[in-house]
């Protein structure tokens, strides 16, 4: 059987192709989110489909899961995140027992029992301290971008203390540390372990490892060790982590 | 199963003249059909009247505060008295939509969205609406919320002659210390509970000076009694419909129950009529194996109430149903002991206030009781800027996270509607966690 989901994220949509049979992914595709979420889920699921060669008519269920999937079109299931992101972690990285997920407009924090399944899980506050929209505001006021963050906390040597946590007051206080003279490398790096931090807290005490790291953020250089530390946990990236939501729908769709 | 209604529908035509005076919120709200159920809303919805009527009439009205369920029995006792709880002004915001401009009115008198929103009954002071004022305020301080503190405070520097009396912090007896049994189960220093004795041997000689009546033992038995008709028809209520298999009443037709066992919303008479009227409909509905929701819902502890009550409705919207419930109200549901002076009963029902000990405690409380109705899931909602709710959301968050269910928290502003969408997320990851839970225990 060929499933697929979607995950129609807050600043991103993700769509996975997968053969059931096979036990693989066919074809995935990402696209920014945007006015029309069922459109660009639309679109994102037919490009996901022509990587894996097929048509959307070759595939047999699909689950929509993310902020977006009450209006995904199409779908078979519709699917928290918690509970696909919980999913694709447990086919990627079987011996994870929690999964930390910095998404674009929340966080979370996944417990996952012995069998894989979710035991408890907690989200951040609706503000956007310790989210990825946090770090795309701080990255655009250092001029780098998500992409070039990596870099630049690869390069720092003093990581700055930032305390604050709402997005507004963080650019405040990071325009302050610039205009102090501070490198931007070690303000990026000090950012890194501001959101760890807060992870960590949204976490608590005790969060069994292997954590495996999921969401876009995750792909930053350096930020899982840092949030390792932070956690006091190993933490794992597994393959594609911007994906781990929608392959997690494609496998909840076969069943 | 028994399907909820709309405003529009014509059984819920008793509460379309509460939407057309302002309630805005009763459009988005479900109703369960039964006549007993909406003439439950309607009584809730009308104590304003019935208080401006009593006044009118000569009446004495007393806006009791924070204790949620002691003063009222003393009041009671007076039969030209009716106590009510301005407290309760945290709902009209949510209710009105913000069109009441309660909250915009005490934002100008220096109580800001950093507080509880029962600081919208400033407002109601201040503009004399939504209630009457009344002619004696009686405020509990002490282990009670700091915030509301403050806000009577403030209330006091508007020139209200507030009768203060003090709810001592809970504690644990010491080793060899005398100790009373609680209501509850539980049990206090016997020092605790005299002193509030004291306190309400304070508030009754107060209330008798400021009435002008006689409050005698006779008097006072005869209030409690009452009181605890209305107790234990609550009581009655909230087991049978929180045990049922299907439940035989929404979740907020069940919170409007056990509000009705703080004050008897200022008509003891006509509270007794209609509980027993839900009773009624809920033992018939039991017998029956007739629910409101799906008999596969997920049976969720809920702690804290929601100021804004669509949140109860969109959990059984997303596949859940009450198993439990601390709405803040354990201790006007406690029965009050017959065997034992009236002051010293009521002193013994008022800390049974699960608020008044540590989150620790309350929490352990709420989980016992929940796990005798089978809960599956914890739902703890934070109050924005309430002591009882924001600060002690997370405490209470980790509190419970040892008795084996999964928690979900969520934060419930006066109107959720903006957060909607991260509220409902969490609560439909709750009920999936539960569902998968069912098959595969840890």
């Amino acid at each position: 059987m060929i499933t697929a989901g979607i995950d129609g994220g807050s600043r991103a949509v993700k769509a996975v192709v997968w053969d059931a049979a096979a036990g693989r992914v066919l074809g995935r595709a990402l696209c920014d989110s945007g006015p029309d979420a069922a459109g660009v889920a639309t679109a994102c699921l037919a490009e996901a489909c022509a990587a894996a060669g097929l048509a959307r008519g070759d595939i047999a269920r699909l689950t929509a899961t993310g902020y977006a999937r009450a209006v995904i079109p199409g779908a078979d299931r519709r699917v928290t995140e918690i509970t696909c992101h919980a999913r694709g972690v447990t086919q990627l990285l079987p011996t994870a027992r929690a999964v930390v997920e910095v998404g674009g407009q929340d966080s979370k924090v996944i417990r996952l029992d012995a069998s894989g399944r979710v035991s408890d899980f907690a989200m951040n506050d609706r503000c956007a301290a310790g989210t990825g929209r946090f770090l795309e505001v701080v990255a655009e006021r250092l001029g780098c971008g998500l992409a070039g963050f990596g870099a630049l906390v690869a390069a720092a040597c003093d990581p700055a203390a930032i305390s604050s946590m709402c997005v507004v007051f963080a650019e405040s206080e990071i325009i302050g540390l610039m205009a102090q003279g501070r490198r931007r490398e070690d303000l990026a790096a000090g950012v890194v372990a501001a959101v760890a931090a807060r992870v960590a807290a949204l976490a608590g005490r005790g969060l069994p490892g292997p954590v495996a790291f999921t969401g876009g953020v995750a792909r930053i250089p350096g930020f899982a060790a840092v949030l390792g530390a932070a956690l006091g946990a190993e933490v794992i990236v597994p393959e594609a982590p911007q994906f781990t939501g929608a392959l997690g729908a494609a496998l909840l769709a076969v069943a | 199963m028994i399907v909820g209604i709309d405003l529009a529908h014509p059984a819920a035509a008793p509460l379309r003249r509460w939407h057309a005076s302002g309630s805005l919120r009763l459009a988005d709200l479900r109703f369960d059909p039964d006549p007993a159920c909406i003439a439950l809303w309607d009584f809730v919805l009308s104590e304003e009247d019935r208080l401006r009527a009593a006044q009118a009439a000569g009446g004495f009205i007393v806006g009791a505060m924070k204790d949620l369920g002691t003063v009222p029995v003393l009041v009671a006792a007076i039969p030209a008295a009716r106590a009510f709880y301005p407290d309760g002004a945290w709902w009209l915001p949510c209710l009105q939509r913000h069109s009441g401009g309660q909250l915009a009115a005490a934002d100008r008198l220096g109580i800001g969205e950093s507080f509880c929103p029962v600081r919208a009954l400033l407002g109601c002071y201040a503009a004399g609406s939504d209630f009457p004022t009344p002619d004696l305020d009686i405020c509990a301080v002490g282990a009670t919320c700091d915030d509301f503190s403050a806000v009577a405070q403030r209330l006091a520097g508007l020139g209200r002659d507030i009768l203060w009396w003090e709810l001592p912090a809970f504690r644990e007896a010491d080793p060899g210390e005398a100790v009373v049994a609680l209501p509850d189960g539980q049990r206090a220093p016997l020092a605790l509970a005299q002193a509030v004795e004291r306190e309400l041997e304070r508030l009754r000689q107060a209330l008798e000076r400021a009435t002008g009546a006689t409050i005698d033992a006779a008097a006072l038995a005869r209030a409690v009694q009452a009181a605890e008709t209305v107790r234990a028809q609550v009581r009655t209520i909230r087991q049978l419909a929180l045990a049922a298999p299907a439940a035989p009443l929404p979740a907020v037709e069940l919170l409007l129950v056990e509000i009705l066992a703080l004050h008897f919303c200022s008509d003891l008479e006509r509270c007794r009529e209609l509980l027993d009227r839900i009773l009624a409909l809920v033992q018939r509905r039991v017998a029956a194996n007739e629910g409101v929701l799906p008999a596969d819902a997920v049976r969720v502890l809920w702690l804290n109430p929601v100021a804004d009550l669509r949140v109860l409705q969109w959990l059984e919207d997303d596949g859940g149903r009450l198993a439990c419930t601390d709405f803040m109200t354990a201790q006007a549901m406690a029965p009050i002991p017959m065997d034992l002076p009236p002051l010293a009963a009521l002193a013994r029902t008022a800390l049974c206030d699960r608020m008044i000990g540590s989150d620790r405690r309350r929490a352990a409380l709420a989980v016992a009781e929940a796990r005798t109705y089978g809960a599956e899931a914890v739902v703890v909602a934070r109050i924005p800027g309430a002591s009882h709710g924001c600060a002690e959301g997370p405490a209470m968050v980790r509190a419970v996270a040892g008795c084996g269910w999964p928690v979900a928290g969520i934060e419930v502003p006066t109107l959720a509607d903006s957060a909607a969408g991260q509220i409902r997320s969490r609560l439909e990851s709750l009920m999936e966690t539960a569902r998968a839970r069912r098959t595969v225990q840890p």
